[in-house]
């Protein structure tokens, strides 16, 4: 497994190092924002104690204008340090030894940080004044106290990093419990995928059938794969099944040709016959033989053209033939045939083009054609061969007099071996592998063959082919230049 | 022994039909499945030859719609699938012997005659009746051990007597079974035929085998105990 993605994994570990990072986040903002708080909340208790220190100066109880410090009923924190002076510089009462820090004229608390003996402290440095006998006619005398307060601020931090600890912990609590269940929810969500996958190991050569189960087909995501998976198997099962039809059509025909060879031989050689006998039966069995050769022939033909044509268009450049001969070639060979059922054959072909098609494999699909006219045709008839071409395609049709063809063969008579009749019956001759050779050099050059009934009887072979463009482009262009 | 042969493929037909007419047999060939059945229900074949893939009526109808006439003919199925499915359709259908494509014509004819005497209830190629003894593979005849010189239809006619002991075998029913439709007959030619065939097994100092029941028939008898 070391080295494949797994989604899930990848899905649990992504949430999860989201989820981290907006816990770090919010940690941080937490301690800033606590630490702020606590900072407000120590000031304030620094301030309210200063006050009360404030508070606690009070005139001396002799003649003179001078303030003390009276202490009675006033709580000091543990481990504060403060100097209470006034404004001659004389220290009205102090416990512990408060630095001493820059003070400023203004009423307002400033507040200092600094060390006292190796630890952290907060002081507050407040100035106020008090007057002493403010009922006088000169109006008392005013005092100006400074008081440096202090405490330990180590609290604050302590109070933050508490606060910081719970949000740290829970967060770790609350990413296990999401990657648990995250867990179980992706691996959930995902079961469609492994429903799909043993739906899909169940193919094989003899089980084609697949059906996406019905929790794929309702998962957005998976509904193109399991479509296309359909789809897919589907074209290839009708491809293998075509295949091995056309093996064991193949076979039988193959077969029955010989059978008659080895039925022509054994029945020479059951007793002893006159020389002319075993030269009748010599002469047969030599037709029987050609038979074969020409079924086998023809199957190689149709397996060649049906070889994928990844070269064919590099060397199409150099095939190339005029329609106009293949056809004349295609009439004179069928010649003996035409002749023998007195059948005419018409040719109209208005203008000459050429194809880029091998000549020989014109030629085959042209008498192909024809021959399967004349063969369909009844004595006397009329076989046309008409052509038309515009720029880029040219359309051949072979029209004869016959019985037509019904819409069911219509969809097969392409098919190899197909005859048009269930039983395959050979007496009409061929083997039935000519309209597929037909049909496999059409596609092969990149047309169309097609066959239907004519309106007026009949059957009516349309073929389309491209036209070669090679020396008319040259022309063409030569023509534009003159211009 | 009349043979019927349904095989649509033109020169596989003729080759099967001069060997097994070569055999001694008589050949009726239907071109499709439509007149192989046709034939085949008159009940007039000792044994059917069927191809598979016939035109207009598979092989298989034919031998579904004669086995469903109870017409007990012995068939023996040419085919050129060899899947398992297919031959034990075949022989559950009622089949009752197969052979695929590309057969051996010694084979072919082998079993038919297999067939065919199986059918007749014999089992063995050599038959004999009282003192005679007939051999189907040489397609010799011997009385008392001496070889007798028959023509080929004088043997055909002792060999389906000789397949049918003690019955009572009518002029027609020979007809019908030793000639095909390619052969010209008449009842007068088996009359002929007979009597030569009596003249023939006539060895010294043995009783006649072959009786003629008047508008009836001919009957090969079979002496007590002598079997």
């Amino acid at each position: 497994m070391k080295g494949s993605a797994s989604i899930t994994r990848r899905l649990v570990v992504t949430v999860l190092i989201l989820e981290l990072l907006s816990a770090v986040a919010l940690i941080g903002a937490i301690t800033v924002h606590e630490w702020t708080v606590q900072l407000q909340l120590f000031d304030g208790s620094l301030v309210a104690n200063a006050e009360s220190l404030m508070g606690a100066v009070q005139d001396t109880e002799d003649e003179s204008d001078n303030v003390m410090l009276d202490m009675r009923g006033v709580r000091v924190a543990k481990d504060a340090v403060f100097r209470v002076e006034d404004e001659r510089g004389k220290v009205l009462g102090s416990v512990g030894e408060p630095p001493h820090l820059e003070t400023s004229a203004s009423a307002a608390p400033l507040f200092r940080n600094t060390t006292v003996r190796g630890r952290d402290y907060r002081f507050l440095v407040l100035n106020g004044t008090r007057i002493v006998d403010p009922g006088t006619a000169n109006g008392g005398v005013r005092h100006s106290i400074t008081i440096v307060y202090g405490t330990p601020s180590r609290h604050v931090w302590h109070e933050v990093l508490e606060a910081v600890r719970f949000f740290a912990i829970a967060t770790a609590f609350l990413l296990g419990i999401t990657a648990v269940v995250m867990a179980w929810l992706v691996r959930k969500g995902l079961s469609p995928v492994h429903e799909l996958a043993r739906q899909a190991e169940r193919i094989g050569p003899g089980e084609w059938h697949f059906h996406a189960p019905m929790s794929a087909k309702d998962t957005a995501e998976l509904r193109p794969l399991a479509a296309a998976l359909e789809a897919a198997l589907a074209r290839l099962q009708r491809s293998f099944e075509q295949q091995k039809r056309f093996t064991s059509d193949a076979a039988h025909e193959l077969k029955t040709d010989v059978a008659i060879i080895k039925s022509s031989l054994q029945l020479l050689s059951m007793r002893k016959r006159t020389l002319e006998e075993y030269g009748q039966g010599l002469a047969l069995s030599l037709e029987d033989i050609t038979r074969l050769e020409s079924t086998v022939e023809k199957m190689l033909t149709l397996a060649r053209l049906e070889q994928p044509a990844e070269s064919y268009y590099a060397t199409a450049a150099s095939q190339s033939c005029s329609l106009r001969d293949v056809i004349e070639d295609a009439v004179h060979q069928s010649k003996p045939l035409a002749e023998l059922k007195c059948i005419e054959v018409v040719v109209e072909i208005n203008a000459d083009v050429r194809l880029p098609i091998d000549s020989r494999d014109a030629l085959l699909l042209c008498s192909n054609i024809l021959l399967n006219a004349l063969q369909h045709s009844p004595d006397g008839a009329t076989v046309r061969i008409a052509e038309n071409a515009d720029e880029s395609i040219t359309r051949l049709t072979v029209r004869d007099q016959g019985e037509g063809i019904s819409d069911e063969d219509r969809d097969h008579v392409f098919e190899p071996f197909y005859r048009g009749d269930q039983s395959r019956s050979r007496k009409s001759g061929g083997t039935g592998l000519g309209l597929s050779i037909c049909k496999a050099i059409c596609e092969r050059a990149g047309g169309s063959i097609e066959i239907a009934s004519n309106a007026v009887g009949g059957a009516l072979v349309t073929v389309t082919l491209p036209v070669k463009t090679g020396d008319s482009g040259s022309t063409l262009s030569a023509s534009l230049k003159a211009e | 022994m009349r043979v019927l042969l349904v095989e649509d493929e033109q020169r596989l037909a003729e080759n099967i039909v001069a060997a097994l007419r070569e055999t001694g047999l008589a050949v009726d060939h239907a071109p499709d499945g439509e007149v192989g059945s046709l034939l085949a229900e008159q009940g007039v074949y000792d044994a059917i030859v069927l191809d598979l893939m016939l035109p207009g009526k598979s092989g298989l109808h034919v031998l579904q719609d004669l086995r469903r006439r109870k017409l007990h003919t012995p068939v023996l199925i040419l085919t050129a699938q060899e899947s398992k499915d297919s031959v034990v359709n075949l022989l559950n259908a009622g089949a009752d012997d197969y052979l695929s494509k590309p057969f051996d014509l010694g084979e072919l004819l082998a079993r038919i005659k297999a067939l065919i005497r199986r059918a007749k209830g014999v089992s063995t190629p050599v038959l004999a009746v009282s003192d005679l003894e007939l051999n189907t593979v040489q397609q010799t005849v011997r009385r008392r051990g001496q070889f007798l010189d028959l023509s080929p239809t004088e043997y055909r006619i002792l060999e389906y007597l000789i397949h049918r002991p003690r019955a009572v075998v009518s002029q027609q029913e020979l007809l019908e079974h030793l000639y095909d439709f390619d052969w010209e007959h008449h009842s007068n030619v088996i009359e002929a035929h007979i009597s030569n065939l009596r003249r023939k097994l006539n060895v010294a100092g043995s009783e006649p085998l072959i009786e003629t029941l008047r508008h009836r028939g001919y009957r090969l008898r079979e002496e007590a105990g002598a079997r």
